[in-house]
C-alpha cells in the first residue's frame, strides 16, 4: 500500500514538474516554428521558420549574442572576486555595525532600479563610463552582487569552522586550505551563485539601455522591443534562444567545476 | 584621495566647458552652410538612428533599404539602435543635465507628447527642417502637420516622416454585418458581449480610440480644433456615459482592459476578440501575410472618420554627426524612400509627400503599392492637441474603470 502510494506520489510530482517547467518550453518552441497557430487548433497546422529568420536576420544578432555572453561572463567572475571575501567576512567575523553593513549590501535589490537610474547615469557620465561595455559590466554588478554575497554567505554559514582548522592542523597554509578544502565543499553555493548571476545579468534591459546607451547591444536590447508587437512567432523564437544561453552556461560551468575538482583530488 | 575627487570634477567641468563653446560654433557653421557643404561634411560619417524596434517590417525597411542606399549614395553609414522613445528621451535628459555635449544618438523617431517633452526641455538640435532640400521639393510649407504636432509648434525642430490613419480591423468570420459608425460598433458590442474591447488609455492606441469618441460626441469637429476646456466641461459627461453604457459587454465584462495594443492584437490574433484597431490603415496587410492575423481580417473606418497621426524624425542637441543626420533625414523624405516605405511586404504605411509634386510615374508606383485609399479624403480627422491626450488619461480611470 505505502509502496504504491509512494509510486503515485512520484508520478504526480513528475507530471506536475513536466507541466510547470517543460511544457511551456515545448509550447514556446512549437510557437516559434508555426504559422498562424491559434485557437481552436490544438496543434500547429502549418510550419514556418519566419520567426527564426527574423531573429538571425537582424544585422546585430551575432555581435549582440557575443556581447551578452562576454558581459555576463565577466560579471560572474567579478562577482566571485568581490563577493567571496565579503561573504566570508560576514559569515566568520563579528564586528560592530555588522547588521548595518549587511543590510546596506542588500539595498541595491530593495530599491527599484528606475528610481535611481537617472542618478546612476549621471554618475557614470561623470566617470566617463557610459556607452561602452566596461560601464555596462560595472553597472550589472549592482543587481547581482547582493545575491552573490547572500548565497555565498549562507554557504560559509553551513560550513563549520572545523574543516578549515583541520586543514591548518595538517599543515596546509591558508591558501591551500581555501583552494582544496573550502572550494570543493562550497560547490553547491558556487554553482547557484554563478547561474543566478549569469541569468540576472542576461536579463538586464533598463540598466543596459541607459548606461550602454544603445551602442552596447545585448540580446535583450533587440529582443525586448518585440514584446510590444503581436508577432508571437518572433517573440517565441527570441525566447527559445534566450532560454538556451543559461543552459549552455550551466553545462560549461559544470564541466569546468568537475575538471577542477578532479585536478585537486589528484594525489 | 579626498583631494583628488574635486580636482577630477573641476578638470572635467573645464573640459566640458571648452567642448560646449566649440560645439556651439560648429552648430552655427552647420546651420549657415549650404547644402553641398553639408553633404561633403556628411561623407564618411556614421549615423545612429534611435527608434522603436518591435516591428520586423520597419526594421527591414531601415536595414535592407535605407541603410544600403545611404551608404551607396552619400557614403553615410546608418546604424539602427532599437530603443523606445521614452527611454532615449530620458537618456538625453540626463546627458543634458551632465552637459554631455557629444552623445550617441543622431536621429530620433518621435512625435506627439514625446516631441513636446523633448522640445520643452531643449533636447533637440534646432530649426533644421527647411534646410533640407527635399522638404521644399516634396512636402512644402502648406500641410498643417509641418507646423504643429498634436498642438505643439514644430518650428522646424522635426521633419515629418510618415502619416497614418486610425482604422479598425475585424474578423469577417466573427462579424457578419460590420458596423459603419461608432454607434453601430457600440450596439454590436452590446449584442455580442465579450468580443470587443479597447486598450487602456495610457496606451497610444487606446487613447486614440477615445479621441474618436470625442469626435463622435462633438457635432462639429471644429469645436475640438484647439484645446477647449469649456467644451470638455460641457460634454465630458456624455463621453463617459457613452463608454459606461457598453462597458459591461466588453471583454471580461470590462473588469480589465488590455494594457497595450500588442495585447489587444494578440487577443484578436487568437480569436478571442472580433475587433482590433490601430494607427496605420495598411497595418493588417503584413500581419496577415506573416500569419499573425487571420486571413479573414478586414479593415474599416467608422463614422465620424479617422484621426490621422504623423510621426517625425528629429536630431538631438548632442548629435555627434548632425551633418550626417541631415543627409540621412533628407534621403528618408525623398520620393524613392517614401515610395518604398509604402511596400506592404516591408513597412506599408502612408507617405507625407505632397502627391501632386510627384511625377506621373512616381504616382503610379505609389498606387501600385497601396491600391485605392482605405480612408477617403473627407473621412480624415485632424489629430487633436496632446492636452486632450492628457485629459483622457487623467479622467478615464475615475470615470469609466471605477464606475
Amino acid at each position: 500500500m505505502t509502496r504504491k502510494r509512494k509510486l503515485w506520489m512520484r508520478l504526480t510530482m513528475l507530471s506536475l514538474f513536466m507541466l510547470i517547467f517543460v511544457a511551456p518550453v515545448i509550447l514556446m518552441f512549437l510557437k516559434s516554428v508555426s504559422f498562424g497557430w491559434s485557437w481552436p487548433d490544438w496543434r500547429p497546422t502549418q510550419f514556418d521558420l519566419r520567426g527564426w529568420r527574423v531573429v538571425f536576420g537582424d544585422p546585430r544578432i551575432f555581435s549582440s549574442l557575443w556581447n551578452t555572453i562576454l558581459i555576463a561572463g565577466v560579471v560572474v567572475m567579478l562577482n566571485f572576486i568581490i563577493a567571496t571575501p565579503a561573504a566570508y567576512a560576514l559569515s566568520r567575523f563579528h564586528f560592530r555595525g555588522k547588521a548595518i553593513i549587511e543590510s546596506l549590501l542588500m539595498l541595491p535589490i530593495l530599491i527599484p532600479v528606475l528610481a535611481i537610474a537617472m542618478g546612476l547615469h549621471l554618475t557614470m557620465i561623470r566617470l566617463g563610463l557610459t556607452d561602452q561595455v566596461l560601464g555596462v559590466i560595472f553597472i550589472h554588478l549592482l543587481p547581482t552582487l547582493p545575491y552573490a554575497i547572500r548565497v555565498l554567505k549562507s554557504g560559509f554559514d553551513r560550513l563549520k569552522n572545523e574543516w578549515e582548522e583541520q586543514g591548518a592542523v595538517l599543515g596546509a597554509n591558508s591558501q591551500t586550505v581555501f583552494w582544496t578544502v573550502m572550494v570543493p565543499l562550497m560547490t553547491p553555493s558556487i554553482r547557484s551563485t554563478a547561474v543566478l548571476v549569469f541569468v540576472i545579468s542576461l536579463s538586464q534591459y533598463v540598466l543596459t539601455a541607459i548606461i550602454g546607451g544603445g551602442t552596447v547591444s545585448t540580446l535583450p536590447m533587440i529582443y525586448y522591443p518585440f514584446f510590444t508587437s503581436a508577432d508571437e512567432a518572433v517573440i517565441a523564437s527570441f525566447s527559445v534562444l534566450f532560454a538556451l544561453l543559461p543552459i549552455m552556461f550551466l553545462i560549461l560551468f559544470e564541466i569546468t567545476l568537475r575538471v577542477y575538482l578532479r585536478v585537486i583530488k589528484r594525489p | 584621495m579626498k583631494k583628488i575627487i574635486p580636482m577630477i570634477g573641476l578638470a572635467t567641468a573645464f573640459l566640458y566647458g571648452c567642448n560646449s563653446s566649440a560645439e556651439e560654433e560648429q552648430h552655427e557653421d552647420l546651420m549657415d552652410a549650404d547644402w553641398d557643404e553639408v553633404i561633403s561634411q556628411a561623407e564618411g560619417t556614421e549615423v545612429s538612428i534611435y527608434m522603436w524596434g518591435g516591428d520586423d517590417g520597419v526594421n527591414r525597411y531601415i536595414d535592407d533599404y535605407v541603410a544600403p542606399a545611404l551608404e551607396e549614395d552619400y557614403d553615410v553609414t546608418l546604424n539602427r539602435i532599437p530603443m523606445d522613445a521614452p527611454d532615449f528621451l530620458s537618456k538625453l535628459m540626463t546627458e543634458k543635465q551632465a552637459d554631455q555635449e557629444t552623445g550617441t544618438a543622431d536621429i530620433l523617431w518621435i512625435n506627439g507628447e514625446n516631441f513636446r517633452n523633448a522640445k520643452n526641455n531643449d533636447l533637440l538640435y534646432g530649426d533644421f527642417a527647411f534646410k533640407l532640400p527635399n522638404m521644399d521639393e516634396y512636402i512644402g510649407d502648406e500641410p498643417a502637420f509641418v507646423h504643429t504636432d498634436m498642438g505643439t509648434e514644430i518650428e522646424g525642430h522635426q521633419v515629418p516622416w510618415g502619416n497614418v490613419q486610425f482604422a479598425f480591423q475585424y474578423n469577417a468570420d466573427m462579424v457578419e454585418e460590420p458596423p459603419t459608425t461608432i454607434d453601430e460598433l457600440i450596439q454590436w458590442s452590446i449584442d455580442n458581449p465579450g468580443q470587443f474591447t479597447y486598450p487602456n488609455v495610457t496606451d497610444f492606441t487606446g487613447n486614440g480610440f477615445l479621441r474618436h469618441i470625442l469626435y463622435d460626441v462633438a457635432d462639429d469637429p471644429a469645436a475640438l480644433e484647439t484645446f477647449n476646456e469649456e467644451w470638455l466641461d460641457e460634454n465630458g459627461q456624455e463621453i463617459w456615459d457613452r463608454l459606461n453604457a457598453f462597458e459591461d459587454s466588453l471583454w471580461r465584462d470590462g473588469q480589465t482592459y488590455p494594457e497595450s495594443l500588442s495585447q489587444l492584437d494578440q487577443l484578436y490574433a487568437n480569436g478571442e476578440l472580433a475587433f482590433t484597431m490601430g494607427f496605420n490603415e495598411h497595418r493588417a496587410d503584413s500581419l496577415i501575410e506573416d500569419g499573425v492575423f487571420p486571413p479573414s481580417t478586414e479593415t474599416v473606418v467608422l463614422e465620424p472618420g479617422s484621426v490621422s497621426n504623423t510621426h517625425y524624425l528629429s536630431i538631438p542637441f548632442n548629435s555627434p554627426e548632425p551633418a550626417g543626420a541631415m543627409v540621412a533625414i533628407n534621403f528618408m523624405i525623398s520620393a524613392d524612400a517614401q515610395i518604398n516605405k509604402l511596400d506592404p511586404s516591408m513597412w506599408g504605411e502612408g507617405t507625407v509627400l505632397d502627391v501632386s509634386r510627384l511625377t506621373d510615374e512616381q504616382q503610379e508606383e505609389m498606387e501600385a503599392y497601396i491600391g485605392p485609399p482605405v480612408v477617403e479624403q473627407e473621412e480624415i480627422l485632424a489629430e487633436l492637441d496632446s492636452k486632450y491626450h492628457d485629459w483622457i488619461i487623467e479622467n478615464w480611470e475615475r470615470e469609466v474603470v471605477q464606475q
